[in-house]
C-alpha cells in the first residue's frame, strides 16, 4: 500500500507539469441554462454525446434554469476556471446587462463553440387577410392598437423582431406575452393573436400543413421549404432591415475566460468534431437552425455584434432598463 | 386499418420493446414516488442516453416512465404525506389520513385501479378524438384559463379545515409566494430584493416538499411515543361493488383530466386539483368526510392525473405542441431521432401515432400488476418506528429538493417552508391552500393580464368577451352554478341539502 502511495506521489510530482495535458481526467459538468425540453436543452443534449466521444469522458448535464439564464451564468462564473464546468447557453446573457438582470454577459466566458443560430419567420393564421409583412403593417397603421402580436416578453425573440420592424417602419400593435413559443403558437392557431415572429423550427411544419401562413423570414436570403414556395426575406419588403441581420437566437458552449489555453484548445477541438457530426447537423437543420460551428475570436466577434445590435434596438424602443452605453456596448 | 393495428401492437409483439415498456413503467413508479425526482428530469436524461437507439425503443421507454411516474407520485403522498409530484398533491389530502388509519394497503390498491382506469380513458380519447380535442384546446383563450384558475381556486373553500378565514389567508400566502420572481409578462423583478437567486422565483416543488413533508415530520415529533397504527393489508384490491360505485366519478374525473391535460397551459397537477374539487362538490355522501380519508378523494385526482397523460399527447402528436413539461421533452427527443414534430407528423408518419397509442396502452396494462405488487411491503413503511422514519423522511426531502435543479438554495427554502408550515398547522391553518395558491396564483395573474392586454386594456370589452365567446360563456355558467350550488338559497330551491354536510365555514 505504502509502495503504491509512494509511486503515486512520485508520478504526481513527475507528471504535475503534464497534468493539464491529460485534461480531461475526470467527468465534466455541463450546466444548461434553460429547462428540460427547451430549445437550448435539446441542442445541448444532442451535441453532448458526440463531444463525449471526442473528449473520452462523460459530460454530466444539469438544467439550472431561472433568471432567464442568470442562475447558470452565475454558477459557472463562480466555479473554478479549470474547464470542468461547461455552460450550455443561448443568446440571453448578451441582454442581461441592458435588461438589468445581471451586470455581465458572455464577455466573462470563452466561446468554446457557437453551434448555430436560429432563423425567425413572421407567421399569421392560415385564413388571415394579410399576404405580406407590408399588408400587415399597413393594416396596423390604419387601425393602431387593434391588431395583436404574440410575444414572449421583453428581450424575447418576437419582441426584439417587433422592435426592429418598428424602428424601420412605425406601427402600433398590442403585444400579448406568453410563456414561450408553444402557447404562443397555440394562441395564433386559435385566433387569439393575429401575428407573431417565431423561430422557424417551431413553425415550418405548421406552415407545410397549412395551419399557418408565413409572411417573411428574418434574413437576407429566402427560406426554402421542401415542396412549398420559398418564404421571402424581410429585406425584400424592407431593405433597411438588413442592418440588423443576421439576427436570431443562438446556442453554444462556453467556459470561463481565464481557463488555461491548452484546456480551451482541447475543448474547442472536441466540440468542433461534435458539431461536424452528421446526425447533429441534421437535427440543427430540422429545427430550423443555421450551423455556425465557430469558436474563439470569430465567435467573439459574432457575439459582440449581436449584443450591440440587439441592445441598441431595445434601448431605442424604450425596452432597455439600463442604457447599453453604461456597459460600453457600442452603437452598431 | 390493418396497418394501424400492426403499429398499435408493435410494442406488444416485439420482445425488446415489450421489455423496455415494462422496465420504463417499473422505473417510472419509483422515480415518481421520490419527491423531487420528476418524470421530466428522467425523460430528459434519457434523451442523451437513447440518441443512438431506434426512435420506437426510446418512445417505448419514455411512455412507460411517463405513465408509471404520474402514478408513482401517489405512493409517497399516501405513505408519507409528501406528494412525489405536484400531480399527487390532492392525493395526499385523503390518502395520508387513510394510511394513518391503517388503510394504506387499500388506499394504494384503489389508487392503482383508478389510475389505470384514468389512463385508459386518456388513451381512448387520444385514439378516437385527438383531432377534435386538439381543436378544442386551440379555442381556449387567455380569459378561459383565467376562468379555469378561478374555478380551481374555489377549492380553497374545501381545503380550509376548521376556519374559512384561515384557509383564505393560507391561500393568499401561496399566491404571494407564487408572485416572487421575474414578472412573466414584463420581466420586471417582483419581491426579488435585488437577489439573482430570487429572480427564478420560489421553486414550488421545494415549497410542496417543505409544507407537506417537513411540516408533517415536525408535527409528528409531538407524538413520538405513539405507536404507529397497524396496517391492515389483508385486502388490497377494492371490491367490485366499490369499483362499480366509484366508476361514474372516475369517468367524470378522467374526462376533466383529458381536457385539462390537452390544454398547453395546464397539466396533471391542475387536473388533479380540479377533479378533487369536483368530487368534493358532487359527492353527497362520501365514505368519510373529505380530508379524513374519503375514498372519493383518491379516486378523483388519481383518475384525472393519469387521464391527463393521454390528454397531453394529443396536442403533441396532432400539432407538435407540448401539452405539458414531459411532452415538451418528448418533442425534443423526436427531433433528436430525426422526426419533425408538427401537424405534418400525422400525415407523413401516421404509424408513429398508432405506435404511441399502442405503447401507452401497454404501459397502462403493466401499471396494474406493478402498482399492486409490493403493497404489503410498502404499507409497512407507515409502521416503521418514528425515530427511524422521521429522519429518513427529512433526508429524502433534502435529497429530493436538491434534485429539482441542483441548487442548494432550494434546500433552505424547503426547510424554511417546513418550519413555517409547522407553525401554520399548530395554529389550525391548513397547508393545502398554500400550495393551491402557489400553483394557481401565477396562472390567474398571467391569464387575467393577457386577457386584459388582448382587449387593449378595455374593461368593457374584457367583460363582454366572457359572454360572447362560446367556451368562456360555458365556463362562466359552470362557474356560476358551482358557486350558487354552495349557497343555502340553492339548497332551499332544490330541496337537497338537508342531509348534505355543510361546508366548513
Amino acid at each position: 500500500m505504502s509502495y503504491r502511495k509512494l509511486l503515486g506521489a512520485t508520478a504526481l510530482t513527475l507528471f504535475a507539469g503534464l497534468a493539464a495535458a491529460a485534461y480531461p481526467d475526470r467527468e465534466l459538468t455541463g450546466v444548461i441554462m434553460w429547462g428540460a425540453g427547451g430549445a437550448t436543452d435539446v441542442v445541448a443534449r444532442a451535441v453532448a454525446p458526440h463531444a463525449e466521444a471526442a473528449l473520452g469522458k462523460k459530460v454530466v448535464l444539469v438544467n439550472k434554469s431561472g433568471g432567464t439564464g442568470a442562475i447558470s451564468t452565475n454558477f459557472v462564473n463562480n466555479a473554478p476556471a479549470d474547464g470542468y464546468t461547461l455552460l450550455y447557453g443561448a443568446e440571453n446573457p448578451q441582454l442581461h446587462q441592458v435588461l438589468g438582470i445581471a451586470d455581465f454577459g458572455y464577455e466573462k466566458f470563452y466561446p468554446v463553440n457557437v453551434l448555430g443560430r436560429g432563423v425567425a419567420v413572421i407567421v399569421v393564421a392560415k385564413d388571415a387577410p394579410w399576404n405580406s409583412v407590408k399588408d400587415f403593417v399597413e393594416d396596423a397603421k390604419k387601425r393602431p392598437g387593434k391588431l395583436k402580436m404574440g410575444s414572449t416578453g421583453p428581450g424575447g425573440l418576437p419582441h426584439t423582431i417587433g422592435s426592429m420592424l418598428n424602428s424601420v417602419t412605425k406601427f402600433q400593435v398590442i403585444s400579448v406575452p406568453f410563456d414561450d413559443e408553444s402557447p404562443d403558437l397555440t394562441a395564433l392557431m386559435g385566433g387569439h393573436v393575429d401575428m407573431m415572429p417565431v423561430g422557424s423550427g417551431a413553425a415550418t411544419e405548421s406552415i407545410k400543413a397549412g395551419r399557418l401562413k408565413a409572411l417573411s423570414v428574418i434574413d437576407t436570403e429566402p427560406l426554402p421549404l421542401q415542396g412549398f414556395p420559398n418564404i421571402p426575406p424581410i429585406t425584400k419588403e424592407y431593405p433597411e432591415f438588413g442592418k440588423y441581420l443576421p439576427w436570431g437566437p443562438f446556442y453554444g458552449i462556453w467556459v470561463k475566460r481565464d481557463t488555461p489555453e491548452d484546456v480551451k484548445a482541447t475543448l474547442t477541438k472536441a466540440f468542433k468534431t461534435a458539431a461536424d457530426n452528421a446526425q447533429f447537423q441534421t437535427l440543427m437543420k430540422d429545427r430550423g437552425n443555421v450551423m455556425m460551428n465557430v469558436s474563439g475570436a470569430e465567435a467573439d466577434a459574432f457575439l459582440k455584434k449581436w449584443q450591440s445590435v440587439t441592445s441598441w434596438v431595445l434601448q431605442d424602443v424604450g425596452a432597455a432598463k439600463v442604457s447599453p452605453e453604461k456597459f460600453g456596448i457600442p452603437r452598431p | 386499418m390493418s396497418e394501424a393495428l400492426s403499429y398499435f401492437f408493435m410494442s406488444w409483439t416485439d420482445p425488446y420493446l415489450l421489455f423496455l415498456t415494462a422496465a420504463g413503467t417499473f422505473a417510472g413508479i419509483y422515480i415518481g414516488a421520490i419527491p423531487g425526482l420528476s418524470v421530466t428530469m428522467a425523460v430528459s436524461i434519457l434523451i442523451s442516453f437513447t440518441f443512438k437507439w431506434h426512435v420506437n425503443e426510446a418512445l417505448a421507454l419514455i411512455a412507460g416512465i411517463y405513465l408509471g411516474g404520474v402514478y408513482g407520485g401517489s405512493r409517497s403522498a399516501i405513505l408519507l404525506n409528501i406528494p412525489g409530484a405536484p400531480a399527487a398533491i390532492a392525493t395526499a389530502l385523503d390518502g395520508y389520513p387513510l394510511a394513518q388509519r391503517g388503510e394504506a394497503g387499500v388506499a394504494i390498491g384503489l389508487t392503482t385501479v383508478v389510475s389505470v382506469l384514468g389512463g385508459f380513458i386518456g388513451i381512448i380519447a387520444l385514439a378516437v378524438a385527438a383531432p377534435q380535442l386538439s381543436k378544442l384546446s386551440l379555442l381556449f383563450a387567455p380569459r378561459d384559463y383565467l376562468l379555469l384558475a378561478i374555478w380551481g381556486i374555489l377549492l380553497v373553500g374545501s381545503l380550509s379545515g376548521e376556519s374559512m378565514a384561515k384557509g383564505v389567508f393560507a391561500g393568499a400566502v401561496g399566491v404571494l409566494l407564487g408572485m416572487v420572481g421575474l414578472d412573466p409578462l414584463t420581466a420586471e423583478g417582483r419581491f426579488t430584493f435585488g437577489s439573482i437567486q430570487l429572480t427564478g422565483g420560489i421553486p414550488y416543488v421545494a415549497a410542496m416538499i417543505g409544507f407537506f413533508g417537513v411540516a408533517e415530520v415536525l408535527v409528528q415529533l409531538h407524538h413520538l411515543g405513539v405507536t404507529p397504527v397497524k396496517q391492515n393489508v389483508s385486502k388490497i384490491l377494492p371490491s367490485w361493488a366499490l369499483m362499480r360505485k366509484y366508476l361514474p366519478l372516475g369517468l367524470r374525473c378522467s374526462s376533466i383530466g383529458v381536457v385539462i391535460g390537452a390544454l398547453p397551459g395546464a397539466g396533471g397537477d391542475i387536473a388533479a386539483l380540479m377533479a378533487y374539487d369536483h368530487a368534493k362538490r358532487t359527492t353527497r355522501n362520501p365514505s368519510r368526510p373529505f380530508g379524513e380519508g374519503a375514498y372519493e378523494g383518491l379516486v378523483a385526482p388519481e383518475s384525472a392525473n393519469n387521464a391527463a397523460v393521454g390528454g397531453a399527447y394529443i396536442p403533441m402528436l396532432t400539432l407538435g405542441i407540448p401539452g405539458d413539461a414531459v411532452t415538451a421533452v418528448i418533442i425534443g427527443a423526436l427531433y433528436i431521432h430525426g422526426l419533425k414534430p408538427g401537424p405534418m407528423m400525422l400525415i407523413e408518419t401516421p404509424h408513429l401515432f398508432w405506435f404511441c397509442v399502442g405503447n401507452l396502452t401497454l404501459a397502462n396494462i403493466f401499471l396494474l400488476p406493478m402498482g399492486l405488487s409490493g403493497i404489503r411491503i410498502f404499507a409497512k413503511i407507515v409502521e416503521t418506528p418514528k425515530p427511524i422514519l422521521l429522519p429518513l423522511i427529512l433526508v429524502l426531502s433534502a435529497v429530493g429538493t436538491y434534485a429539482i435543479q441542483n441548487n442548494p438554495v432550494d434546500i433552505y427554502w424547503m426547510l424554511g417552508f417546513g418550519v413555517f408550515g409547522y407553525f401554520l398547522k399548530m395554529y389550525g391553518f391548513q397547508v393545502g391552500p398554500v400550495i393551491l395558491g402557489i400553483i394557481l396564483g401565477p396562472l390567474m395573474d398571467v391569464s387575467y393580464r393577457r386577457a386584459m392586454i388582448s382587449t387593449g386594456d378595455d374593461p368593457l370589452a374584457f367583460l363582454g368577451e366572457f359572454f360572447t365567446a362560446p367556451i368562456s360563456a360555458v365556463l362562466v355558467v359552470a362557474l356560476a352554478v358551482t358557486i350558487l350550488s354552495q349557497t343555502s338559497l340553492w339548497r332551499a330551491l332544490t330541496g337537497r341539502g338537508g342531509g348534505a354536510k355543510a361546508p366548513a365555514i
